[in-house]
C-alpha cells in the first residue's frame, strides 16, 4: 500500500509539474505572468458563471412549483458524467499507452494495477477539476436555494467524490480491453485510433438516445401524469444512465431511508465497477501495454527502379515541412484524435444533439429568423463556422507538437517565416475541415439558403485565417516543447486554452461590435461591409504579427 | 572553418556558467576533437555554433559568415549530429531524408547517389522504408549520420557521433570523417573516447569548467604533461 501511495504521489506531482512550477516561479522568478494569467481568467470565469447561476436559478424558479426541482441535479451530473465518458478516452488511450514514464515503470517491482491506478488517479483528479465548472455550481446552487440541511452537503461531498468514478472505470476498462486486440495485430496506430472512433461512436449513440424526444406530442393527460410524480423528470433525463438518477435521489433523500439507499447503491456500484477494472486491469493491462509503441518493420532492400521513383525530386521548402506536419499529426493518434477528428466530431455531435431535440423545431425557427433579421443569421451561422475550424488546437499548438524535435527546425537552413508559412498553412487546412464539417451541420440542421450560407461561409474562411494566426501566436510566445507524454502537448497545453478564451474573446467584441452598429441606426448590408473589413483587417495584422514574430522568437528560444 | 570569439554563456541568470570566455579556431580540413568531463560545457559550445543556443557574450563564425547575422547561409553550410537524436519517429527513414533533402535543396541526382551509398554503407537500406519508430538506438544514429552527410556540408557539427554505433558502424564513421576533411571541410565533434580522438583528430580541446584548458595537436598536448597518453593528459588537466 505504501509503495502504491508513492506511486501515485509521484504521478501526481509529475502530471501538475508543481515542484517544476514552483522553482521556475519562485527560484528563478520565470513564468511569472502564468500566476497573471490564472488571475486574469478566475476573473473572466465571474460572468459567465454568474450568467449560469441565473439559468439554475430560473430553471429552480420554474421547476419548483412543478415539484420537479430535482431534475436540474440529474441534468448537471448526467452533463459531468457524459463529458467524463467521451473525454475520458483520450485521456485514458494517452496516459496509459502513451506516457513516456511507462518505460521507467514497467521495469520497476510493481504490479500491473499499481500501474495503471496511478494513472487512473492522475486522470480523475483532472476530471475532478474537468467537471468542476458544470458541476459544482449546481450542487452548492441548489443547496443554498432549497435551503438544504448537513445531510445534503454531505451526500453531494460523498456524490462529487465518486461522480467521476462509474464512467472513468468504464471507460478504462474498454480501453484496457481495446488495447489488448490492438497490440496483436501490426497496423496498431490505426487500430488504436478505430477502436477510438467505435468508442467515441457509442458515447455519441448513448448520448443521442438519452436526448431522443418522443416521437408523438404528449396530450395533456399524460403531461398531468407526468408532472404528478416528483421524479418522473429526473428519471426521463437520466433513462440513459441510472447513476445520475441514484445521485439525485440520494442528494434529494439526504440520510433518509430512500436517500440512504440511493447513495448506496450510487457508491456501490462506483466501487463494483472500480474493483471490476482493477480485476481485469490486472489480468490484461500490461498484455496490452506491453510492446504497444515498439513497429516491426519488414526488412526489404528496395530495387533502384523503385529507389529512384520514391525519392523526391525536390520539393519547396514550404511544401516539405507543410508535408511533415501533416504525416505527423495524422500518423499520431493522441494528435490526429484531439485535433483532426476534434474538428470533424463537435459539428457531428451538434447534428446528433439536434436532431435528437427535434431538428424541426430548431428549422423553422431559423427560416422565420432568415426572413426578418438576415444579418443575424448570416453572422451566427459565421461564428459557428469559426469556432467549428478553430476548436481543434491545431494552430494553438503547432509549435509545442514538435517537443524535443524542434531542434531540426532550429538547425534547417529554412527561414523561420517560411516555416511559420507552412504551419500556418496546416493549421488552416485542419480548420477547413472543421468549416467543412461545421457547414455540413448548418445545411443538415437549418436548412440556410445558399445566399446566407455562401456570406457566412466568406467570413468564416477570412475569420479562421485571423483565429489560426492568433493560435500560432499565442503557442509562438512560450511553446511547451518539454513533454513526455503527447497528450500534454495539445490537450493538456496551456496555450490551447488561452488562445481558446482568445477566439472566444474576439468573437464576443465582434458581437459588442455589431450590436452597436445595429443600434447606432446602420443598415444591416453596411454593418455586415464593415465588419467583413475588420475581419479582414485583423486577419491582414495577425498574419503580418506572426511573420514578424517568428523571426524573433526562434532565435530566441533555446533547446 | 569555425571561429569562436570569447563566446561564453550562462544558465540561471549567470549563476552557472557553462561556457566562459571561450576563444578557438578550427581550420578547414581539420578534424576538431572536442573532450571534456560530464558538464563541462561541451554540448552548450556545440549548440551554440549550430544556432540552438544563443551566446551571451562573443562571436561565432562559419566559414567567415557571422553565425547570428547570417544564420540561415551559416546553417545551409553545416549541418549538426546531436547526441541523442530526437528524431521524427512517425516518418519513415526514406521521407526523413527526403525531407532534409529538400530543406537542404539537394538536386535529385546527388540525393539519389548519396542516399544509395551511406545507407548501403551503414547497413540501414533494408529499413529505410520503415517507420524510424521502429529503429534501433543505433540505427535512428544512423539516420541522423546520413541525413547531415546527405546535402555534403562544408562545416559538420557532431556531439558524441559514436554513442550507439555498431563496431562496424563506427568504423565506417571515421574512414568518412576523414574523407570529409581530406576534401579540405571542416568536422568539429565531441567524444568521451579518448582512442579515437587520439587517433583520429588533428587538434585537439579539453574544456573543463566551461573554460579551454589546452588545445593543439597531439604532439602538442603530449609536451604539456611529459608525453603521456591522452586519457593521462585529460585526467590531469581536468582533476584541477
Amino acid at each position: 500500500m505504501r509503495r502504491l501511495r508513492s506511486l501515485v504521489r509521484a504521478a501526481l506531482k509529475a502530471n501538475f509539474g508543481f515542484a517544476v512550477l514552483s522553482h521556475r516561479l519562485f527560484r528563478e522568478k520565470k513564468d511569472i505572468w502564468i500566476a497573471a494569467v490564472v488571475v486574469l481568467a478566475v476573473i473572466g470565469i465571474f460572468p459567465t458563471l454568474y450568467g449560469y447561476l441565473r439559468l439554475i436559478k430560473g430553471l429552480y424558479g420554474l421547476l419548483q412549483p412543478l415539484g420537479q426541482e430535482q431534475a436540474i441535479l440529474t441534468f448537471s451530473l448526467l452533463a459531468g458524467q457524459f463529458l467524463i465518458l467521451l473525454f475520458g478516452l483520450y485521456y485514458v488511450v494517452s496516459a496509459f499507452y502513451f506516457s513516456k514514464d511507462l518505460e521507467m515503470l514497467i521495469p520497476l517491482p510493481l504490479k500491473p494495477v499499481e500501474v495503471m491506478l496511478s494513472k487512473f488517479t492522475v486522470i480523475l483528479v483532472n476530471e475532478y477539476l474537468s467537471v468542476l465548472a458544470i458541476v459544482a455550481p449546481v450542487l452548492i446552487y441548489f443547496g443554498i436555494l432549497a435551503k438544504s440541511g448537513l445531510t445534503y452537503w454531505t451526500s453531494a461531498v460523498v456524490v462529487y467524490f465518486f461522480l467521476p468514478v462509474i464512467p472513468l472505470a468504464i471507460v478504462s476498462l474498454l480501453v484496457v480491453a481495446m488495447m489488448r486486440v490492438v497490440n496483436l495485430g501490426r497496423k496498431k496506430d490505426a487500430l488504436i485510433i478505430v477502436g477510438s472512433l467505435i468508442l467515441i461512436a457509442a458515447a455519441l449513440s448513448l448520448q443521442f438516445f438519452i436526448n431522443k424526444s418522443p416521437g408523438s406530442e404528449p396530450d395533456a393527460q399524460a403531461m398531468v401524469r407526468f408532472f404528478a410524480s416528483p421524479d418522473s423528470l429526473i428519471k426521463r433525463i437520466g433513462a440513459g444512465f441510472p447513476p445520475s438518477i441514484w445521485a439525485t435521489k440520494a442528494l434529494a433523500g439526504g440520510f433518509s431511508g430512500p436517500g440512504l439507499l440511493n447513495l448506496l447503491i450510487f457508491v456501490g456500484t462506483s466501487l463494483a465497477i472500480f474493483c471490476g477494472m482493477l480485476v481485469v486491469a490486472e489480468k490484461l493491462f500490461y498484455r496490452g501495454l506491453i510492446g504497444i509503441r515498439e513497429i516491426s518493420g519488414r526488412r526489404k532492400i528496395l530495387s533502384p527502379a523503385r529507389m529512384s521513383r520514391m525519392v523526391s525530386s525536390g520539393r519547396r521548402p514550404v511544401q516539405a515541412i507543410f508535408r511533415r506536419e501533416w504525416r505527423i499529426m495524422n500518423r499520431t493518434p493522441v494528435f490526429l484524435l484531439n485535433g483532426v477528428l476534434t474538428a470533424i466530431l463537435v459539428p457531428v455531435i451538434f447534428i446528433i444533439m439536434a436532431k435528437a431535440g427535434g431538428g424541426d423545431d430548431t428549422f423553422i425557427l431559423m427560416r422565420g429568423l432568415a426572413a426578418t433579421k438576415p444579418l443575424y443569421v448570416i453572422l451566427s451561422a459565421a461564428a459557428f463556422l469559426i469556432v467549428c475550424g478553430c476548436l481543434s488546437g491545431t494552430s494553438s499548438s503547432t509549435f509545442s507538437r514538435e517537443g524535443s524535435q524542434f531542434w531540426m527546425s532550429k538547425v534547417i537552413p529554412v527561414a523561420p517565416r517560411e516555416q511559420a508559412i507552412a504551419k500556418f498553412l496546416h493549421s488552416y487546412v485542419i480548420a477547413l475541415l472543421g468549416i467543412g464539417a461545421g457547414s455540413a451541420a448548418l445545411l443538415a440542421i437549418f436548412r440556410l439558403k445558399a445566399s446566407l450560407f455562401l456570406a457566412a461561409l466568406a467570413f468564416a474562411l477570412v475569420g479562421a485565417v485571423a483565429l489560426t494566426a492568433i493560435g500560432m501566436i499565442i503557442d509562438l510566445a512560450r511553446p511547451l516543447l518539454k513533454w513526455t507524454n503527447p497528450q500534454k502537448a495539445i490537450k493538456q497545453n496551456l496555450n490551447v486554452l488561452l488562445a481558446l478564451f482568445a477566439d472566444l474573446g474576439i468573437l464576443a467584441g465582434l458581437g459588442f461590435f455589431i450590436t452597436f452598429l445595429a443600434k447606432s441606426g446602420v443598415s444591416g448590408s453596411v454593418v455586415l461591409f464593415i465588419v467583413f473589413a475588420a475581419v479582414l483587417l485583423l486577419s491582414w495584422f495577425s498574419c503580418l504579427f506572426l511573420l514578424r514574430m517568428v523571426d524573433k522568437r526562434y532565435q530566441e528560444i533555446e533547446v | 572553418m569555425i571561429e569562436l570569439q570569447r563566446v561564453s554563456k550562462s544558465y540561471n541568470k549567470g549563476r552557472v556558467k557553462a561556457v566562459d570566455d571561450l576563444t578557438l579556431t578550427v581550420n578547414s580540413g581539420e578534424i576538431f576533437g572536442f573532450l571534456g568531463p560530464n558538464g563541462a560545457g561541451k554540448t552548450t559550445t556545440i549548440k551554440m555554433i549550430v544556432g540552438l543556443l544563443r551566446p551571451d557574450a562573443g562571436t561565432i563564425a562559419i566559414n567567415g559568415l557571422d553565425a547570428q547575422k547570417d544564420s540561415l547561409k551559416c546553417k545551409s553550410i553545416t549541418t549538426y549530429v546531436p547526441d541523442y537524436p530526437a528524431i521524427y519517429e512517425r516518418l519513415t527513414g526514406l521521407e526523413y531524408l527526403n525531407f532534409i533533402g529538400d530543406v537542404y535543396g539537394v538536386p535529385r541526382a546527388d540525393r539519389l547517389e548519396r542516399m544509395t551509398k551511406w545507407l548501403e554503407i551503414f547497413e540501414l537500406a533494408p529499413a529505410v522504408s520503415n517507420p524510424i519508430q521502429s529503429y534501433s538506438q543505433g540505427m535512428k544514429q544512423k539516420i541522423v549520420l546520413i541525413a547531415a552527410l546527405l546535402p555534403a556540408p562544408q562545416v559538420m557539427v557532431l556531439d558524441e557521433p559514436m554513442v550507439g554505433l555498431d563496431p562496424r558502424a563506427s568504423y565506417h564513421l571515421k574512414e568518412l570523417m576523414r574523407e570529409h576533411c581530406d576534401q579540405g571541410e571542416t568536422l568539429f565533434f565531441s567524444t568521451h573516447i579518448m582512442e579515437v580522438a587520439e587517433r583520429l583528430c588533428d587538434r585537439i580541446g579539453i574544456i573543463h569548467k566551461g573554460k579551454l584548458i589546452a588545445c593543439g595537436t597531439m604532439e602538442e598536448l603530449k609536451k604539456l604533461s611529459e608525453d603521456m597518453s591522452l586519457e593521462n593528459i585529460f585526467l590531469e588537466l581536468t582533476d584541477k
